[in-house]
């Protein structure tokens, strides 16, 4: 006997389930595609999701550990004196402090002139990388060039900029920091502070070691500062990326909740196949009983059908669902390996246990109808 | 009782041929719709021996078919006592009953019955098919041998004549080796030819394993192969026949 036959000896449900199932296979397929593309809904979309999420939180993800420490303009006060950034740097035992300057300026380069916003860092590598050319580590002299503004002026690092009537050699052009940032000189300048004189300072950026860290500090600095009167305000990056990520969770939830739907009416359909089907056999289903097949074994049979479906439905639906994160993730995050997230497995495991349930369900009233029939008035029938 | 218990009692161990293997002792079938009560069978007496070959006849609507039905445990009696191998089984669960025709009675039937999507083996094997039963297949492959269809055993019941479909079931309802094989119009759907051998068939079977047939029928044919003919009208045995055959 070979192991096919072995194992429909050890389960002779599953025989009998088979051979029934492919005795109409296109309804079979038909029912089973219920089930297929309701996998491939509850899995997609949260794998969808799960994509949504790791785009954000690389968009965000670098910037978890940053704090901004803003004036409270509501307090009156409107910027940061060289005392305020002390004392803020006495507060942060272990981070970067980074003070930054602001003002609207001209720039320009050949004809053209754009007014944009100019701030003063003295270490811009802190916060930015060069898209091409190179930040100092020091920044005494010269210019960093957003990169859209860099765009718009046809700007390469070696070019000369002119910044409210001075000109500056362009050292680096800067990679876009995204959306979410403090300091977003996208389409603006970064100068020396010394080119800002004695301004003061518009808003001090905390770099943290960590996101906990960073909520430590924020905590010290607003103890600190805030003290006597509401002087500043803390903003930590990281609280805003886990409201996106809530935000993000939601959508993932009504995204498999619309999945799921999918799936009742996939429910639906194998209820009706399997109706019919146990209608159909009812004469055959009399001889199971009539020869000594007990209720309960042809219980399992018509069960051992529906879980075939939901089994055959699942593991297709399942395989789609992963070739759909795999083009999503290549297409969206250029990562294809964020489809074998432990999230994304969970909903595949979801997805498939849901199918199978699904169909159990569906499979339970047909079945018990047909093994509570009576053998006499089913054999009639046949 | 367990399914061994009922198994014991009816099985092939059973007592000696003067004991029948099936009795039925004024047993009365009334089905009750409510708005009418129909009287299938009134108190009927019938018995079977082991190895005898009994002829059902009667009118459509005689009752033939209920007590059939009556005898191979498919529906149970609303009065009056059903013996199997001298033990009551009047009153035994849907499970129960279940278990012993599963071990104790065969069933031909009219319109043979086979799943068609099964091959003439599995279809031989059905009823060991739920239990773990290591030699049902060799019994099952030597019974399509005796019946003639060893080159058979693969087919599908679509692929197999009329005849041959009655000797699957036949073989089927052996295959537990049981000692009472019960038979619903075995000829019905065959021509004559063809009924004759499978007739010749169960004579076989009665002969070499001492099985009792009971056969309901209109085939005067199979009459003529039976060691006595049983005649039903309106629900009672109409006793003038009920000896005939037997000198």
């Amino acid at each position: 006997m070979n192991p096919i036959d072995r194992l429909y000896r050890r389960f002779p449900a599953v025989l009998m389930a088979r051979r029934n199932l492919s005795r109409n296979r296109l309804r079979s397929a038909l029912a089973a595609l219920g089930i297929v593309i309701g996998v491939l809904a509850i899995a997609s979309l949260g794998m969808f999701g799960t994509t949504l999420r790791v785009g954000a939180d690389q968009q965000l993800g670098e910037f978890g550990n940053e704090i901004g420490v803003l004036p409270n303009a509501e307090a009156g006060v409107e910027n940061f004196t060289e005392r305020d950034v002390q004392e803020i740097e006495r507060v942060v035992s272990r981070g970067e402090v980074i003070p930054v300057q602001s003002r609207s300026v001209s720039v320009g380069r050949g004809g053209d002139v754009r007014f944009v916003r100019a701030y003063g860092i003295e270490s811009p590598g802190e916060l930015f990388e060069a898209e091409d050319g190179r930040i100092p580590e020091r920044f005494r002299n010269g210019v960093l060039v957003g990169s859209s503004l860099a765009d718009d002026l046809d700007v390469e690092p070696g070019n000369t900029l002119t910044v409210d009537g001075r000109n500056y050699r362009v050292l680096a052009v800067l990679e876009d920091v995204g959306q979410i940032s403090f300091v977003n000189p996208d389409n603006g300048v970064v100068l020396p502070p010394s080119e800002f004189g004695r301004e003061r300072y518009a808003q001090v950026i905390v770099t943290a070691e960590s996101g906990a860290a960073a909520n430590e500090t924020a905590m010290a600095i607003r103890d600190s500062l805030n003290r006597r009167q509401e002087r500043v305000v803390v903003v930590e990056l990281s609280s805003i990326t886990e409201n996106i990520d809530q935000f993000f969770g939601i959508i993932n939830t009504f995204l498999v909740g619309v999945g799921s739907i999918s799936l009742l009416v996939a429910a639906v359909s194998i209820l009706n196949v399997m109706l019919m089907s146990t209608v159909e056999r009812r004469g055959e289903i009399g001889v199971l009983r009539a020869v000594g097949v007990q209720r309960s074994e042809v219980m399992r049979t018509i069960l051992a059908e529906a879980a075939l479906l939901g089994v055959v439905g699942g593991v297709v639906g399942s395989a789609l669902a992963v070739l759909a994160g795999l083009a999503l993730n290549v297409y969206v995050l250029d990562d294809p390996m964020v489809t074998f997230r432990s999230r994304n497995l969970l909903y595949l495991v979801l997805a498939f246990l849901f199918a199978l349930v699904t169909s159990l369900l569906s499979g339970l009233y047909p079945a018990w109808k047909a093994a509570r029939e009576h053998p006499v008035e089913a054999l009639r029938s046949g | 009782m367990t399914d061994a218990d009922l198994a014991s009692t009816t099985g092939s161990s059973g007592a000696g041929d003067d004991v029948p293997i099936v009795e039925l002792r004024n047993v009365w079938k009334v089905y009750d719709t409510g708005s009418e009560r129909v009287e299938a069978l009134r108190g009927v007496d019938f018995a079977a021996r082991p190895g005898e070959f009994v002829a059902v006849m009667g009118p459509s609507g005689s009752g033939k078919s209920t007590m059939l039905n009556v005898v191979g445990l498919l529906d149970s009696a609303t009065e009056g006592t059903v013996l199997l191998d001298g033990r009551d089984v009047t009153d035994l669960s849907d499970r129960e009953m279940t278990s012993v025709r599963k071990h104790a009675i065969g069933f031909v039937f009219q319109n043979f019955y086979l799943i068609p999507s099964l091959t003439a083996l599995e279809n031989v094997e059905l009823p060991t098919l739920f239990g773990d039963d290591p030699t049902a297949r060799d019994r099952a492959r030597s019974l399509l041998e005796r019946v003639g269809l060893g080159d058979r055993i693969e087919h599908r019941p679509d692929q197999l004549s009329g005849g041959q479909k009655q000797r699957v079931a036949i073989a089927r309802a052996l295959v537990n080796q049981p000692r009472l094989l019960l038979a619903d119009e075995p000829t019905g759907n065959l021509d004559r030819k063809t009924g004759r051998s499978v007739l010749e068939e169960f004579d076989h079977f009665r002969e070499t394993e001492n099985v009792a047939i009971v056969a309901v029928t209109h085939d005067p044919q199979v009459a003529e192969f039976a060691d006595r003919t049983v005649t039903l009208v309106d629900g009672r045995i109409d006793d003038d026949s009920s000896w005939r055959g037997v000198s």
